[in-house]
């Protein structure tokens, strides 16, 4: 996989399928209110939690702004703690890297803990093509793998896949006998990667956050999966994007304090480790040899830019979990390995806008991302940025233009945000099939349709959305101008 | 090794450009900050710290024991003892080796009431022996170094006699803390580090609980990778 997928459907096309799938919904909808609801309660109970977000904002922003002294720290820290590093300017530079060192160990199996930027380079695709064995070992990533299929969240990825569904995919490719109780089928996981974990001769990871001072990378988890990648592998690679750093260990703490209340509603995960080198004197586990792929692909494009809060961006999701387009089009419908709202952001930001179709309009700009980020990116406006951008460049739709003035008076006036996120999939669909006169590029995303449509603006600003809606129901259907909404039967 | 092979200056070169820096700084002082988040913990006597230590593993599944510095040994002979409801009869232990257990007289107390089939000291003369002992004991014994209260976390190094295997492999980790060593947030405890100015060892994991997912339609199941059970042993 690269940060493109599914590119051979339109966007549309993308969407469509997603609203479809009920139960994708559904299981989207439980974890937005499970984590959201965990978070809220740990926020409310926080009284510093404000004054956390925004040392985290002046943390990060001061390594924004030097970024390249900060890189370069790292580095020779890192070097000097006794990791073998390797730079990456582009993803591509990457993979040469990592085959490079695969090949001068004539290695041939490895094991992965979940890591976002060996997605963004398909890493899994390239090894295999060269015959390397690559076991995924986060158990959502292991049910992606098995099953063949695509993350549908940056947290918890294969919530499109029920318990029947899971445990099926086991039974046909690795002759799982036992139940469809999930514990029973994570036990059965616990089981079979066990073996792979000790054999496997390279551990391929990630990186939460590195330090710039001490040279150290960081990894969170709660299975335990990375640190049985961490542990037995002789040989580990470790993926470290140039907007990982944090300055010092102080920083770290906030960062971590932040991260997990942030994208799982926790206040820790089980796992936290900081590793500062290969396994030290006279210690019989952990790594003997660490490389660490020091990888930018265009994140540095970012910084100095109008995009340059992004680069505060820690990855948990929290903005994923309040989005009322992503609970209705799903991490599927977006086409991009980074979905949501802060990938509505990044994407373009990394690719560019000729290949992401529609991308940046599956958004109705009501904030509430923004709000909840915990590095407070004004994640709405950027992408409100990358829209204007686009039009300016001439990549798309003039229209949008008067569309956006329309939809920031409108946002300035009702928080209808709250209402969408109760509404069930059945109204959205519902919704697709109305007509739209003015709102063209975006219409066909229901959800943003629907609250968009200018005829209702008068409407919404008076009334509760979901009273709008029960009167709305009841007037005859009118003819879609175009027909070209794909979301409903 | 490839013809087109990146160094440090490629990767750098093009981010100072971006930032229109002449070049990579020497140095850069970190700013004053403005911003410093009240924590919960200030304020709190040391005692009420070990108090929300101890309640907030529980909310994460960890079994907790507060003991004096005496009961050590009977108290984890006791938790090895009771056993697990997954354990069959056969039951091994791998423990760390800590002047502090074999003071206590832990060794002695777990071989000598004939609790457990095997016994495994960490030992690395041993090598690869001591994984495999860790591969099938039930029970994974470390002396963590210190413990957070706001987060009920153990502060786990790793070193040449404690092994990542230990508090890793086993069924079940039981973790001794002195309660002396409990801070009020990671802050202290990186500040603590940071002081120092020692190496740090290859890894220092924060371990708050048992090994957890809820990736199958966000049911939460204990013991994924990691241990299943996790118990702290708090001496006073």
């Amino acid at each position: 996989m690269s940060i493109l997928y599914d590119t051979d459907k339109s966007l549309k096309e993308r969407v469509a399928a997603s609203l479809d799938d009920d139960f994708k919904h559904n299981a989207i909808k439980t974890a937005q209110e499970v984590f959201y609801v965990g978070r809220g309660k740990l926020v409310a109970e926080m009284e510093g939690w404000e004054d956390l977000r925004r040392h985290a904002v002046e943390v990060r922003n001061h390594v924004t702004e030097n970024l390249d002294y900060y890189v370069k720290k790292f580095a020779t820290n890192a070097e000097a703690n006794g990791y073998i590093m390797h730079y990456a300017p582009s993803g591509d530079d990457a993979l040469w890297e990592v085959l490079d060192i695969f090949e001068e160990h004539g290695a041939s199996y490895a094991v992965k803990s979940k890591s976002m930027m060996t997605e963004e380079v398909g890493l899994n695709e390239v090894l295999e093509e060269t015959g390397i064995k690559i076991t995924e070992t986060d158990c959502a990533e292991n049910i992606l793998q098995t099953a063949g299929s695509k993350p549908s969240h940056i947290v918890v990825p294969a919530l499109h896949f029920d318990r029947e569904a899971i445990a099926d995919i086991y039974r046909k490719k690795r002759g799982y006998e036992g139940t469809t109780v999930p514990e029973e089928i994570t036990h059965y996981l616990r089981k079979i990667l066990r073996h792979e974990f000790m054999e496997a001769e390279v551990g391929i990871r990630g990186c939460n956050f590195a330090v710039a001072e001490t040279g150290s990378v960081t990894l969170v988890t709660n299975e335990g999966n990375g640190r049985m990648v961490d542990t037995f592998p002789k040989i580990q690679i470790v993926f470290v994007g140039i907007d990982r750093i944090v300055p010092d260990l102080e920083s770290l703490d906030t960062m971590m304090a932040l991260l997990p209340r942030s994208a799982v509603g926790a206040k820790m995960t089980a796992y936290f480790s900081l590793d500062s080198g290969p396994a030290g004197p006279g210690e019989i586990d952990g790594p003997e040899e660490v490389h660490i792929i020091l990888m930018d692909n265009g994140r540095h494009t970012l910084a100095n830019t109008e995009f340059e809060d992004m680069l505060r961006c820690m990855r948990c999701g929290a903005c994923l979990n309040i989005c009322p387009v992503y609970r209705h089009i799903t991490g599927h419908g977006y086409g991009s390995i980074y979905p949501g709202p802060m990938g509505l952001v990044l994407t373009p930001g990394l690719v560019g806008y000729d290949d992401i179709d529609n991308m940046v309009f599956a958004c109705s700009l009501c904030g509430a991302c923004s709000e909840h980020c915990p590095v407070g990116i004004p994640i709405h406006d950027l992408i409100r940025e990358h829209r204007i951008k686009i039009v300016e460049e001439g990549k798309n739709h003039a229209i949008e233009v008067p569309i956006f003035k329309a939809l920031e008076l409108f946002w300035s006036n009702v928080p209808v945000y709250k209402a969408g996120m109760v509404l069930g999939p059945p109204v959205m669909k519902a919704l697709a099939g109305g007509g739209d006169a003015l709102d063209a590029s975006s219409a066909w995303i229901p959800v943003v349709k629907g609250w968009t449509s200018t005829r209702d603006f008068d409407v919404l600003s008076t009334k509760r959305f979901t009273e709008w809606f029960k009167n709305h129901e009841k007037l005859p259907t009118e003819q879609p101008k175009q027909n070209e909404e794909g979301g409903e039967q | 090794m490839a013809l087109g092979k990146k160094t440090l200056d490629d990767l750098l070169n093009p981010i100072s450009k971006q930032l229109e820096h002449k070049g990579v700084a020497e140095n850069v002082e970190l700013p004053e900050w403005t911003f410093k988040a009240v924590r919960y913990t200030d304020g709190l006597s040391h005692d009420e710290l070990v108090d929300m230590f101890a309640a907030e593993a529980e909310k994460v599944k960890v079994k907790t024991y507060r003991i004096k510095a005496d009961g050590l040994a009977a108290c984890i002979a006791g938790i090895v003892g009771a056993g697990t409801p997954d354990d069959g009869e056969a039951c091994s232990v791998v423990c760390a080796s800590d002047e502090r257990f074999a003071a206590a007289g832990l060794y002695d107390t777990i071989e000598g009431e004939g609790l457990v089939n095997k016994l495994t000291i960490w030992d690395n003369e041993r090598g690869q022996e001591n994984i495999d002992d860790a591969l099938v004991a039930t029970y994974g014994i470390t002396y963590a170094t210190a413990g957070i209260a706001e987060t009920g976390t153990i502060v786990q190094p790793t070193s040449a006699t404690c092994g990542r295997a230990i508090s890793l492999l086993p069924l079940v980790h039981i973790a001794v803390i002195d309660a002396s060593t409990i801070k009020p947030t990671m802050l202290e405890i990186m500040e603590d580090i940071e002081a120092k100015g020692e190496k740090l060892p290859s890894q220092i994991c924060f371990i708050s609980g048992p090994s957890a997912t809820a990736d199958i339609e966000l049911v939460r199941v204990e013991g994924v990778h990691g241990p299943m059970y996790v118990n702290y042993v708090i001496v006073e």
